[in-house]
């Protein structure tokens, strides 16, 4: 897939992709309601649309997707196709729980979901980069392991594939006012209620600190990406790592540092989405269903951009919300198991429309350096 | 693994040869070239993988608590015993063989074999023209929805030997027609819109799952059932099963439709135009395209097979095993990945894969039900397997330690998405 895709130059800017697909996604959801449903259902779907519970839930949803995308960004920017996105969520979502068990600290959580998805992303970087695997077949790899592994070590651990945390994310306002600084938590408190009460986005100043860090890293990568010499390395890397390695910098720690920091990154999501729960749930495809494949289509949809890659996850997360406020109300006639492919065939609709991206030049090769 | 067929006779002929005659001879010595590292690669593969379960086991068993351990080694105790584990794993499968060969479980392995052979046949066919079928799931799960759908249609038109023949003859039609079809759409998207194959037969096995939960679970659903399944096929619609009494499931006649058609793909692929096109589009897409080869219509038909021959395997999997659509098909789709993928792509080196498989899936029961280690290790084994066959780089490294590498073939890949076939 890598050398087809190569050369493909995307005539739109990362904002007309994104807002294209969202209009066309609107038109695709009217259209269908209007074949299928009367007046009063579109007239419920677009109430539910622009209700804060269901802003509320995007949000949720959006922070698996938006920390792996953003994961997916540098690996493949760097020159490494890290297809096993999915698997380092799902290892993450349960190690976050395990480490949550163990330690009654859903921080503490977050941090070894961290670690499990970051030792598997090693050994995918050292398999692509030291030993030359096929990107896609390893990645694919990843994810078939931890497939396994977690159902596996849910069982051995907590005797059943899904298992409880025992603890979920405090609200932003609890955390704020367990900070037990006297002036600031009680105004900051009193000003997000106030906030909160607004009717659609009042969902932005009640959601988990998840969502907050959510924004801060999509900044954070953004910046990374763009501002520093770091950032720079790794758009070399998967550029023109001949032109990088003549510089004098090392591709392969370039190479290794990114696919690293997907781990990282991904490990937050993936604990992210089963402490916002506080429960891993390893049947089937487990609870993150795809999430890490959608994420590969956001930051393509995105064009590598970490703002463009949020803003198509927030179509993704808003479809997949929305899909989940029909499912509760019961509004339309759909049944639900069919209502629950929306994100699914949109995420194929939207890759056939835009699928012309422009991949980095050298993703998906190995480089050797030159000098031995 | 080995040849499909023993082509000693491509060589050393006298008659003037066309370009063609030429480029097959070339991917001919390409692939027995590499014939032997594949089989290295795999086999170490899998023994790395066994020894990396190995040791999952022992530190699982050192996770969980129990009364007395299961085994011990260097004065430290475990909760599960390994070798337990792997002896009913791969020799639990085979049941008691030399008392009864036809024992159930190993009826349970030849069923499941049958099924691992369509669909890793189905990923090498779409492997060899350069595209990553990820969605033999799906593709499985439709053809197996439509066969169970169509042949219940029909089975109060006729019955006995006859109606046995009509009905699994057009049961197994079905679910080529709809697993191919359903193939051919991300086929189609790929070549004419671009659309990155791994993603979309990812959504779309999401998506046949969710359909046919729907179909099995509303307006096909048997009404005595309180599962989501369709109504049962009377017994005469399913495949015979002379050999192993007393069981549904595992049909010998089955098998040798699946290692027939496994042998008949290697001959597409290695003997027909469109065998030269697939391979030659897989290896070199811009010069295939520049040799005539219409890459576009090669990715579509290459995906329409790949997905007739998942649909296939969907069909015989309710025509032996499960005997109606049931929400809940095994992994096979996937399955089928790891056993392409082992196999090096090669459609008859899969039907060995697959036995390995099977011998997997069929243990797995054997473990679940005999040892109290989860059967998800399974899923662990298969990752690892198709990890390290990524790496041949690995291996090679290692065999420059050891100094064997001069006996080694010269291909640099075993398994790659490009093909897999590059010198």
């Amino acid at each position: 897939m890598s050398a087809d895709l190569g050369d493909r130059v995307d005539a739109l800017g990362t904002r007309g992709t994104v807002a294209a697909a969202a209009v066309l996604a609107a038109v695709l959801a009217v259209a269908g309601l209007a074949v299928t449903g009367s007046g009063d259902t579109v007239v419920a779907v677009v109430a539910l649309l622009f209700s804060k519970s269901t802003l509320a839930a995007a949000l949720r949803l959006s922070v698996p997707i938006a920390f792996a995308a953003l994961g997916g960004i540098f690996a493949e920017k760097s020159g490494v196709i890290n297809i096993g996105l999915e698997g380092l969520l799902i290892i993450s979502a349960f190690a976050g729980v395990y480490a949550t068990s163990i330690t009654g600290s859903v921080w503490l959580g977050v941090v070894g979901g961290v670690v499990a998805s970051t030792l598997l992303a090693l050994l995918f970087a050292v398999v692509c980069i030291e030993f030359r695997a096929d990107q896609i077949i390893a990645g694919l790899a990843i994810w078939l392991i931890a497939l396994g592994l977690a159902p596996f070590a849910s069982q051995v651990v907590f005797g059943s594939k899904n298992a409880s945390a025992g603890a979920t994310f405090p609200d932003i306002q609890q955390l704020l006012a367990d900070t037990g600084l006297p002036v600031v938590s009680t105004a900051l408190v009193g000003a997000l209620d106030a906030l909160a009460g607004v009717p659609f986005l009042g969902a932005l100043f009640e959601a988990s600190p998840m969502v907050y860090l959510m924004f801060v890293a999509v900044g954070a990568s953004w910046w990374t990406l763009n501002r520093t010499s770091f950032g720079r390395w790794v758009r070399a890397s998967g550029e023109n790592p001949k032109a990088l390695d003549t510089a004098g910098v090392d591709v392969t720690r370039v190479r290794y540092a990114a696919v690293l920091l997907s781990g990282v990154l991904a490990g937050v999501g993936g604990a992210a989405l089963s402490l916002s729960l506080g429960q891993f749930v390893g049947n089937g495809p487990t609870m993150v269903n795809g999430k890490g494949f959608i994420a590969i289509v956001t930051y393509l949809l995105g064009n590598y951009n970490p703002v463009g890659a949020l803003l198509s996850t927030m179509l993704f997360a808003g479809l997949d919300a929305l899909q989940l406020g029909l499912q509760g109300q019961d509004v339309l006639a759909i049944p639900q198991s069919l209502v629950r492919t929306i994100p699914y065939v949109s995420v194929i609709v939207v890759l056939a429309l835009f699928g012309r991206t422009r991949i980095p030049e050298a993703a998906g090769e190995y480089y050797e350096s030159g000098e031995e | 693994m080995t040849d499909a067929d023993g082509d000693g006779s491509a060589d050393g002929g006298p008659p003037p040869r066309s370009a063609r005659d030429r480029a097959f001879d070339v991917l001919d010595r390409l692939v027995a070239a590499s014939a032997t590292e594949r089989l290295l690669i795999s086999g170490s593969a899998l023994l790395l993988s066994v020894a990396i379960g190995f040791l999952l086991i022992l530190a699982a068993g050192r996770m969980t608590s129990c009364d007395a351990a299961a085994y011990s080694l260097f004065g430290v105790g475990f909760c599960y015993d390994p070798i337990l584990v792997y002896d009913s794993l791969f020799l639990g499968a085979f049941g008691d063989f030399f008392a009864n060969p036809l024992n159930g479980q190993f009826a349970t392995t030849v069923s499941e074999t049958t099924v691992l052979v369509f669909t890793g046949v189905a990923v090498a066919v779409a492997f060899k023209a350069g595209v990553f079928n990820i969605g033999g799931q799906g593709q499985l799960v439709f053809g197996a929805l439509a066969s169970a759908l169509v042949v219940y249609a029909l089975a109060g038109a006729v019955s006995g030997l006859v109606g046995t023949v009509v009905l699994v003859t057009v049961g197994v039609a079905v679910g080529a027609l709809v697993g191919g079809l359903y193939g051919a759409i991300p086929g189609a998207l790929k070549a004419y819109a671009d659309a990155n194959e791994v993603i979309t037969t990812i959504m779309l096995n999401f998506v046949a799952t969710s359909v046919a939960l729907y179909l099995a679970g509303g307006p096909f659903k048997d009404p005595e059932s309180f599962a989501n399944q369709t109504r049962r096929l009377p017994e005469y619609a399913l495949f015979p099963q002379p050999l192993f009494p007393g069981r549904t499931d595992a049909s010998l006649l089955a098998l040798a439709l699946a290692v027939a058609v496994a042998v008949g793909i290697a001959y597409l692929l290695r003997r027909t135009a469109f065998g030269y096109d697939v391979r030659t589009s897989g290896i070199q897409p811009e010069a295939a395209e520049y040799g005539g080869v219409d890459a576009a219509r090669t990715v579509v038909s290459s995906m329409a097979l790949s997905g007739a021959l998942a649909g296939i395997g969907g069909a015989v999997y309710v025509l032996t095993i499960a005997g109606n659509f049931q929400t809940g098909v095994p992994d096979y789709g996937f399955d089928g990945i790891t056993v392409s993928i082992l196999a090096g792509n090669n459609p008859v080196g899969a039907v060995a894969a697959a036995l390995l498989f099977g011998v997997l899936k069929s243990g797995s029961i054997v473990v679940d039900v005999g040892t109290d280690v989860p059967p998800q290790l399974v899923g662990v084994l298969r990752g690892l397997i198709v990890l390290f066959v990524a790496m041949p780089e690995f291996f090679r490294m290692i065999g420059k330690r050891v100094d064997v590498r001069d006996r080694l073939g010269g291909s640099r890949d075993a398994v790659a998405t490009d093909g897999g076939e590059e010198a």
